[in-house]
């Protein structure tokens, strides 16, 4: 079948037509093979401009289709559509910015143009090489997985559950609840957190389209978002368990610093020198006592254990501590408590306050260069003061308010679902201001501590924010398309090196035993051309861009 | 060495013998062959026109009178025979195989790809004297063979391909047992192992790797210093020689586009070489096009781009072994300008290749903190 | 009688202009011959559009770096060239083309061929070290006088088929004692005559010399006779093929520079002649020792079949081989016995079938018995 391009430049009411000399790109582009019928017009992209172009495909039986405007993000879906409309598969088209490239970059008109004539042969040349490729269609799966069953995990589960969307909660250690079920009381209303989790916690068994799984860890998620294709990992058993959902919530929390890393602290030297998890576990039981068994009567909270060595703030660390100066005033009525600090972290409209109202004997040291030091059978401080005097304090207690860093698992993680690792080495979202609970991994979302150290409010925000995201784009019923510009392996020529596996971003290519060659799963490949590069014989080849698509179109953009 | 080898050797086993090199490593395999730890033996052996050598699985010991696992010349490059065997699979014949420490080197490569398998094979080395340039060899076979066993007797390396004579890893293990004949003193050999499956072969033959073998690493060290020196200069040399794509092109000027070079390469693993397939196949009006610009073209045209591809594709791997410059009919020094681009590669990555299996090519493996200095290149 | 065309110029000069003005009158936008391409002497054929470039252009050159008759395949095989284009070529190299055509891996259309009677080329190491320049008047010497220059390849040396069969152009060579003063080029087609145009000359009716080249075709014939007696001595039997080619390592070169092998992807490299574990294990276990990698007769003779029928005796093969098998002999020896086997010339005329793929109801009666 002979082929007949049309090719079609618009003016972009003027936005193109006044700095690139459209007549000099039709003429020089109309004498070029196959090309049928070169021509102008006002805006293409305007109702009128599209019944335009369907038309004139019908008019002139064009084949394929080249329209020189604006940039594909733009309107490349538009001119597809009408290529779909007026009959002709919308892969044998191809747009060229000579808006954005052009008319757009340069006031000089020559110039401009030259550039315009070029691309714009540049793609008639490529258009001629293009193979008609066929969308695909599949109904998203509503279903979502929950990683962590923390304050995060939990409260994202109960927003999203619903009689047609399953929520199934990974949890990794024997029980649900997470961190907060260590703690006796919240900042800043000194509620009890039971009252705060275990009414989660009983809501969230209480529903059976919630799915538990305790002592279980994720071991692969392949997909893309409406179709994630998830394995999980109970400890005790041997096959992991399978099951398919459209989203993934990660909501996996974070560590505590380990205060070793920081000997001035005289950490795991020195008995009574404890961790700020420690002291909430202690506080929890019921005696806030020594390693003797006696009762403290001076304790010191230090302030931003290891913020320098992770050089950030971990933001919850100063209300904390000022709840730990509650509880031990509540507890111990004559205790004398100092809290050495070099700044006080006190955002927010409550915080404030929070501070201000602490009672009792308590004092606010503002140093620096801390140790820890034994004397005498106390615990003895060394410090300097504001003015750089040194100074030192005995004491019979001292909790360590350390930093908040990502779970050592972090990293593993990150690479099973394909997540980035940002700051800190929490798990990156997309953006801070435009999306802050998606990542750029399309359908999987971050919450809670486990992206940013956080407090509870600030993660119920998050948790509510990224269920209603879901909520909204994941509904029953919705279509989604897989990506039609794959990847394809040849079979003979591929001599199963698993090159491509290696550099595979998004593990769809897995390797037959059998044929010992590697394969494609083009339902969930994206696309990248990671193994297109990276195979040496050019088995591995992307649908759209074949090798001679992008050399013929290479070859005439540098004639 | 320290860069070269893994977890320094320091015991093996101190063998006495009354026979030369290669009559001792065929008594090995005899021996090993008889406790049937080996089914079958894979190690160069004489044609029967007596004017090559080409490796060959033996059953039958009496077949072993011809072997030469010293062999004057690499015929064949060992890793590919080992690769031609087990690429499908493993077999399951026990097969211990002798060659080279290159050709190990390059099978240890070709099994990260997995074109290998290594799992019934047993890869013995030995040090190394180099072999000859498979033309001089041919031009008298029989003078070779005497003219190659005096050289070896007096550690003269000049009869040797160009590659050999500045080769520093000569006594690289990388396999699973090696026999060392430097720093021996006369009448003994010593065997070391490198792996788990090295020690039991050992232990199912009754030899204990007991000994000290100070004096094999020490002479082998200062060979490699000697060797590292040489080869340090050679590359500086070559490098003026070859720096500058006019220069480039020049020494790639005689080039006949016959990819020898490719075929007979180790690592060159792909069933259709990128540069022989349909991608480098042009029309005539770009073929013409082409010209145009220029006024004249080489046809065909693309010489440089194939040794450039060949080599951004091979290079962390390559071994210096030198069959491409033997196999190459216009005597163009292709082992010496790719042994010397791979060295500044591998360097990059602080990577030696065939050094261990644990490993992995660099070009597959992804590392957030890495080549800053490429960051600010001008 | 043919109509020629005598121009009275030297050869190396004259040829040139003549190209020079091919180009300069639009007969043709690229001219394909031998060129230096460097100031070391390297030697490669080329694509040239610009008449200054046809300068250092040696299209009479006694060396083969490539076959040309796959290159001209490669210039045209994903199509006809929409463009005049003129290729100076040896006879082998263009019955080679031919041989490709009728595989459907080129055309002919829109290019004008130029050969000539062919006085054989050097082994390509002899470029190496520039020995053929040291040679150059010797060898024209030889030509000059009809004789067979020494050192050139093996298969020259026995090639009687130096008379160019469907050249537009022949350029009269051997045995011409005048080629520094004058040459003569025989206009064969009408496409030639039109190329003929463009350059002054006395217009001839002339054929070649008979009597000297029937001479000549008898010392290349007894040359030929030398060297297929002395492989027959070599290649007797089973035993006798396995020393032949006991130094083969498999390097396949002799196929990818053979102008007849055009394969995509070779046989003796598809996954048909990858080998498992157990093949080698029972064949061991059979006969002792089998060689590792295997198949290297196998691809020999597999080539030999393949080819056979079609090898026009270029001798690329012998220069590019590693170990020195005289593999242009013995393909050569072999081709021309099944040739004879069905009075087939290759590259003789394009529009002679392959022998391979024509059925005749009668033939081979004699194998029937």
């Amino acid at each position: 079948m002979t082929m007949k391009i049309g090719v079609y430049i618009c003016e972009c009411g003027p936005n193109i037509s006044e700095k690139v000399d459209i007549d000099k790109v039709i003429d020089a582009v109309s004498s070029m093979s196959d090309v049928a019928v070169v021509d102008r017009y006002k805006l293409l992209c305007s109702s009128d401009g599209k019944k335009f172009l369907e038309e004139e495909i019908k008019k002139h039986g064009l084949t394929h289709l080249v329209v020189s405007a604006c940039s594909p993000k733009q309107h490349e879906k538009t001119f597809m559509e009408v290529c779909e409309n007026a009959g002709i598969n919308p892969y044998l088209f191809q747009i060229v910015n000579i808006r954005e490239q052009c008319a757009w970059i340069t006031e000089d008109k020559d110039e401009a143009t030259e550039k315009a004539i070029r691309l714009t042969k540049a793609a008639i040349r490529r258009v001629r090489y293009h193979a008609p490729l066929e969308k695909k269609e599949i109904e998203c799966n509503t279903d979502v997985l929950v990683i962590g069953g923390g304050i995060a995990g939990i409260e994202a589960s109960l927003q999203l559950v619903s009689a047609n969307r399953k929520v199934y909660l990974v949890e990794k250690t024997q029980s649900i609840g997470g961190l907060l079920t260590n703690f006796e009381k919240t900042f800043p209303d000194m509620q009890p957190s039971s009252a705060l989790i275990n009414q989660k916690i009983q809501s969230l068994n209480n529903n059976e389209n919630i799915k538990v799984f305790t002592d279980s860890e994720v071991e692969e998620v392949l997909g893309f978002f409406g179709n994630f294709e998830i394995k999980v990992k109970k400890k005790a058993e041997e096959e992991p368990i399978e099951f398919d959902v459209g989203a993934v919530v990660v909501a996996t929390g974070s560590n505590i610093f380990d205060p070793k890393k920081t000997p001035q602290y005289g950490y795991g030297k020195f008995d009574n020198v404890i961790n700020s998890l420690e002291f909430e576990k202690m506080n929890l039981s019921g005696k806030i006592s020594l390693k003797n068994g006696k009762i403290p009567k001076s304790v010191a909270i230090i302030h931003c254990v290891g913020r320098n060595e992770k050089k950030y703030c971990s933001e919850i660390c100063c209300m904390y501590s000022l709840k730990f100066v509650r509880y031990l005033t509540n507890k111990i009525p004559d205790v004398k408590v100092s809290n050495f600090y070099s700044d006080l972290c006190l955002p927010g409209k409550s915080y404030q306050k929070f501070y201000e109202q602490t009672k009792g004997n308590t004092d606010f040291v503002r140093s620096m260069d801390v140790k820890i030091t034994e004397k005498d059978g106390k615990l003895n401080i060394e410090y300097k003061d504001e003015t750089g005097k040194k100074s030192d304090l005995s004491v019979d207690m001292v909790i360590l308010s350390s930093a908040i860093e990502p779970t050592s698992d972090a990293s593993k993680l990150a690479e099973i679902i394909g997540m980035s690792q940002g700051d800190g080495g929490f798990f990156a979202e997309e953006h801070e201001k435009l999306g802050p609970v998606s990542t750029s991994t399309e359908g999987v979302y971050v919450v809670g501590s486990s992206q940013d150290p956080k407090s509870i409010s600030e993660t119920m925000v998050q948790s509510e924010a990224a269920a209603g995201e879901i909520l909204s784009s994941l509904v029953p019923g919705k279509k989604i398309e897989p990506e039609v510009k794959v990847s394809h392996i040849s079979e003979s020529l591929c001599t199963g090196c698993k090159t491509c596996l290696s550099v595979c971003s998004y593990g769809v290519i897995t390797f037959n035993e059998e044929k010992k060659i590697s394969v494609v799963n083009e339902a969930i490949c994206r696309g990248c051309g990671n193994c297109a590069a990276a195979c040496p014989s050019g088995a591995a080849t992307i649908k759209h861009f074949t090798f001679d698509q992008i050399y013929q179109e290479l070859m005439e953009a540098v004639k | 060495m320290s860069k070269v080898e893994g977890t320094p050797i320091t015991k093996g086993a101190i063998i006495s013998t009354k026979l030369n090199t290669n009559e001792s490593i065929i008594e090995f395999l005899k021996k090993a062959m008889d406790k049937k730890v080996f089914d079958a033996v894979l190690v160069p052996v004489r044609v029967p026109a007596g004017d090559s050598f080409a490796y060959v699985l033996i059953e039958d010991k009496s077949l072993l009178k011809d072997a030469a696992p010293l062999s004057p010349i690499m015929s064949v490059q060992g890793a590919k025979a080992i690769s031609g065997m087990t690429k499908l699979g493993k077999g399951n014949m026990k097969i211990g195989a002798v060659m080279r420490p290159c050709e190990i080197r390059a099978t240890v490569e070709l099994t990260k790809i997995n074109q290998t398998n290594l799992e019934n094979i047993t890869l013995i080395s030995m040090d190394c004297p180099g072999v000859m340039p498979i033309s001089d060899f041919l031009k008298d076979p029989e003078k070779s063979m005497k003219i190659y066993e005096d050289a070896v007797k007096r550690s003269d390396d000049k009869i040797m391909r160009p590659v050999c004579q500045i080769c520093d890893k000569s006594s690289m293990v990388s396999g699973d047992l090696h026999i060392g004949t430097l720093g021996a003193k006369k009448g003994t050999f010593f065997i070391v192992s490198n792996s788990q499956k090295g020690n039991e072969v050992m232990n199912k033959l009754g030899i204990e790797l007991k000994d000290n073998v100070d004096d094999w690493r020490n002479k082998v060290q200062d060979v490699f210093e000697e060797k590292h020196k040489k080869r340090e200069k050679s590359h500086k040399d070559l490098k003026a020689k070859t720096t500058g794509l006019d220069n480039l092109i020049n020494t790639f000027s005689k080039c006949i586009n016959c990819h020898n070079c490719m075929k007979v390469c180790p690592i060159c693993y792909c069933r259709l070489c990128y540069f022989d397939s349909d991608k480098v196949k042009h029309t005539s009006e770009d073929y013409l096009d082409q010209a145009e610009r220029k006024g004249s073209i080489r046809f065909l045209p693309d010489t440089l781009l194939f040794h450039m591809g060949r080599m951004m594709h091979m290079s962390l791997s390559c071994v210096s072994c030198g069959s491409c410059e033997d196999a190459c009919p216009m005597s163009i020094p292709v082992a010496q300008i790719f042994s010397m681009v791979a060295d500044e590669t591998q360097d990059l990555f602080d990577y030696v290749s065939g050094r261990s299996l644990d490993e992995p090519i660099p070009l597959v493996g992804y590392k957030e903190d890495e080549l800053h200095e490429m960051e600010d290149a001008k | 009688m043919t109509k020629a065309l005598k121009i009275n110029k030297n050869i190396e000069q004259g040829i040139l202009e003549f190209l020079k003005l091919l180009l300069k009158n639009g007969k043709v936008k690229g001219v394909f011959t031998l060129k230096k391409i460097n100031d070391e002497g390297s030697i490669a054929y080329s694509l040239i559009t610009e008449p200054e470039e046809l300068n250092n252009a040696v299209p009479f050159y006694p060396l083969m770096p490539v076959n040309a008759g796959k290159l001209l395949s490669r210039f045209t095989l994903k199509g006809s060239t929409k463009e005049p284009v003129v290729a100076v070529v040896k006879p082998c190299e263009l019955r080679g083309f031919v041989e490709l055509i009728k595989r459907e891996q080129g055309s002919l259309e829109n290019l004008f061929i130029i050969s000539s009677t062919c006085g054989g080329v050097y082994p390509t190491n002899m470029a190496v070290d520039g020995t053929i320049e040291k040679n150059l008047s010797k060898y024209w010497d030889a030509v000059k006088k009809a004789e067979i220059p020494a050192e050139i390849r093996p298969a020259c040396k026995g090639c009687v088929e130096f008379i160019p069969y469907t050249a537009d152009i022949t350029v009269d060579l051997i045995g011409k004692k005048d080629i520094d003063k004058q040459f003569t080029m025989l206009l064969n087609t009408k496409k030639g005559e039109e190329l003929a145009e463009v350059i002054k000359g006395e217009f001839l009716e002339k054929d070649l010399d008979k009597e000297t080249l029937d001479k000549f075709r008898d010392k290349r014939k007894a040359e030929e006779k030398k060297l297929f007696e002395k492989i027959d001595s070599e290649m007797k039997g089973i035993s006798g093929l396995v020393d032949i080619f006991g130094k083969c390592i498999g390097c396949h070169g002799c196929m990818r520079v053979c102008p007849i092998c055009y394969c995509k992807l070779c046989e003796f490299e598809s996954p048909d002649s990858e080998y498992s574990p157990s093949s080698y294990e029972s064949e061991v276990k059979k006969r002792g020792g089998v060689r590792v990698p295997q198949g290297v007769l196998y691809y020999q003779l597999g080539r030999l079949t393949h080819v056979g029928i079609s090898c026009v005796g270029c001798g690329a093969c012998d220069d590019v081989c590693p170990v020195d098998i005289p593999l242009a002999t013995i393909f050569k020896k072999v081709g021309e016995s099944v040739q004879k086997m069905f009075n087939y010339i290759p590259g003789k005329d394009v529009d002679e079938p392959l022998p391979l793929v024509t059925f005749e109801k009668e033939e081979f009666s004699e194998v029937e018995k």
